[in-house]
């Protein structure tokens, strides 16, 4: 009897990673939130407590922690998706031999380790790195502006810069697929270019926006490294309180609530992000190959 | 072939026999060989340079992971996730912890020789033992924890003050970690330094609000030393609590300092051990990894290069006065004036504490 092989059947495999790898931890991590730890014998007590749940409610630290991940993971997206958009709108109108070149430029920085940029940031934005040098030797300031390193602008540039490829991969990908018969049909019926943009390029890549807004709001959100080692004092992320906890503190209940509750309320946001955009008629259009 | 006496099923028996011994036997003799061992220690204790004579002597690859904090290390062990590690390095006031929770192999102090030329303090302490009597570590470097500062940006030697001071706004760092922080806000805030790491509830509210209006002055909380090294060198600090690292890497090139506050003395000592789940062979290999540590070798390239001092006699007496000096053992009073940091029994609320200073 010859094996009747239907293409959804192909998604088994990464369904069964998916179970394997993400939602048995997390079913672990619901176990973990409600036992108790025993300091003094340092082990984790099988138990049905609220406690981890309750100081996740009642300590304000742990919301302010993933409001500040949910702004910070926003505001980068948002900043990506200004910035990102006309890179990529930019590439479509390149020869083919140019994309390729600007698509392996785009990708350049995420190829070296992300410790290596780190330690570049530092030199750039130091208080005797290349742009206080310069500022000074031009005679712009007298003092290092301190504020280009270890501050809130330093995390938030360098998530925008890390995070930005994904932006710019996801639209320009989109913006591809666009017929451009479309864009000259409207143009031939008398829109300004600026009216073709609005109706009908930026319809057509909401799938792309949409796609780099859920990615680069998961990854700036989710970031640890570069709010700890260039955000200065105002580094403090649930990531770094979730590794405090699980490692130095013990409090694994604690820290599988955290983990828990950071995980539900960015996908919360994420998803509302990619709806709204996912409702606009452009989207629903791409969706259903030209029918609104 | 039943004339010659061995039959099919005798020959492959053989055959299999034989495969099944050059296996067992390869992986017995692999068992046995120990080609590498790995040992979980603090950058500034672990360079190459420091074991390459025991390395040579022995022909075992010492691996070095390096450690971010003494939590981080216990926690590491306690929860699994450092099965590589062969030979560990808890504090000689943390060894407690690794002790009651069973983490340790007990150690036989009769197979470390140059134990005998260890200083009194360090080999009767009863620290690294349990209660009753067994040993679990041995103490093998021991030091102090300075302010390091820029000397050419500061008029008078700074203390612990200091570092809570406005006028130096985004010139000052301090580590990230709970236990040292909140114990030097504890001191400014006025409590004994034989008081400090028993703070209860109250001193610690108190200790909290130094640390929360202490944050805005900071240029950043440090992480690692080669971390502070690094911002000491570019400029971005200018003075911060710190181990001896960054003045002795830059007062070459720098104006560097090294201020003992007298409020305290954050003393530190460290100590060898290995996990309780260690093979008998990699054990035997700890054995000789520990009398090296406790050896001149160690002792001198330790006190050439990093400016410490391991915890046995064996080279004192061969050092300058100015040596001696340097590593701090031509009086050894000094340990008087030490503070001893030590994880107390409320240290959870301690860890909750700086994680709400440092979300605040």
């Amino acid at each position: 009897m010859a094996l009747v092989f239907h293409r959804a059947q192909l998604a088994v495999p990464v369904a069964c990673m998916l179970i394997l790898g993400c939602v048995l931890p997390l079913a672990v991590l619901v176990v973990f939130s409600v036992f108790e730890v025993d300091l003094d014998a340092f082990t984790l007590v099988p138990a049905f407590s609220g406690q981890s749940w309750v100081q996740m409610f009642t300590n304000p630290v742990f919301a302010f922690l993933i409001g500040k991940a949910v702004v910070s993971g926003a505001g980068t997206a948002m900043l990506a998706g200004f910035i990102g958009y006309p890179i990529a709108v930019s590439m479509t109108r390149l020869p083919v031999l140019w994309k390729g070149v600007g698509s392996i430029v785009l990708l350049t920085p995420l190829y070296t380790g992300e410790i290596v940029r780190i330690y570049a940031w530092r030199v750039v934005l130091g208080s005797e790195g290349l742009v206080n040098a310069a500022l000074k030797w031009f005679g712009v300031i007298d003092e290092p502006l301190k504020f280009l390193l270890f501050s809130p602008f330093t995390t938030h540039l360098v998530l925008l810069y890390n995070n930005l490829p994904f932006m710019v991969l996801a639209i320009w990908i989109s913006a591809e697929l666009i017929d451009k018969r479309l864009i000259e049909a409207a143009r031939d019926l008398g829109a300004r270019p600026i009216d073709a943009f609005f109706k009908v390029i930026l319809p057509l890549t909401t799938p792309g926006l949409a796609v780099g807004v859920f990615t680069v709001f998961a990854l700036a959100a989710g970031d640890m490294m570069t709010p700890s080692l260039l955000g200065g004092t105002s580094g403090a992320t649930p990531m770094a309180m979730i590794d405090n906890l699980f490692g130095t503190a013990f409090d694994w209940p604690l820290a599988s609530a955290l983990s828990l509750s950071l995980l539900v309320i960015l996908f919360a946001f994420a998803t509302g992000f990619v709806t709204i955009l996912l409702r606009f008629d452009g989207a629903r259009a791409v969706f259903r190959r030209g029918a609104l | 072939m039943a004339g010659s006496g061995i039959s099919r099923r005798e020959v492959l028996a053989g055959i299999a026999a034989g495969a099944a011994s050059g296996m067992f036997g390869s992986l017995s003799s692999a068992k046995a060989a120990v080609s590498e061992m790995v040992w979980a220690t603090w950058d500034s204790n672990g360079h190459p340079e420091y074991i390459a004579a025991f390395e040579a002597q022995t022909g075992v690859k010492v691996k070095l992971s390096y450690l971010s904090s003494e939590d981080a290390q216990f926690a590491a062990l306690k929860t699994g996730t450092a099965s590589d590690w062969d030979m560990i390095n808890p504090s000689l006031n943390g060894s407690w912890r690794y002790i009651k929770a069973g983490l340790l192999e007990e150690i036989d102090m009769a197979k470390i020789p140059n134990a005998a030329k260890m200083y009194d303090v360090f080999k009767t302490t009863p620290k690294v033992l349990d209660a009753s009597g067994k040993q679990f570590a041995v103490p093998y470097l021991w030091g102090l924890n300075p302010i390091v500062y820029r000397k050419d940006k500061f008029e008078s030697e700074p203390d612990y003050t200091t570092l809570f001071n406005e006028k130096y706004k985004g010139q000052l760092a301090m580590r990230d970690y709970a236990l040292e922080s909140i114990a030097i806000a504890g001191l400014v805030a006025g409590v004994p330094r034989d008081k400090v790491f028993l703070m209860e509830t109250k001193e610690l509210a108190e200790a909290k609000k130094l640390l929360v209006a202490q944050k805005p002055l900071l240029r950043t909380y440090w992480q690692t030393i080669g971390d502070l090294t690094n911002l000491f060198a570019t400029g971005e600090v200018s003075c911060a609590f710190s181990w001896r690292v960054p003045y002795d890497t830059l007062k070459d090139k720098l104006a560097m300092g090294m201020a003992k506050p007298k409020a305290g003395i954050m003393g530190w000592c460290d100590c060898f051990a290995m996990p309780a789940t260690l093979s008998a062979e990699k054990s035997e290999i700890g054995y000789k990894f520990i009398d090296y540590l406790l050896g001149a070798e160690f002792a001198t390239q330790i006190a050439k290069i990093g400016n410490y001092a391991t915890t046995s006699s064996i080279i004192r007496d061969e050092l300058s006065k100015e040596q001696q000096e340097a590593i701090f053992v031509d009086d050894m009073d000094v340990m008087k004036s030490f503070m001893w940091p030590v994880a107390p029994e409320n240290y959870s609320e301690w860890l909750k504490i700086w994680n709400e200073v440092k979300a605040s």
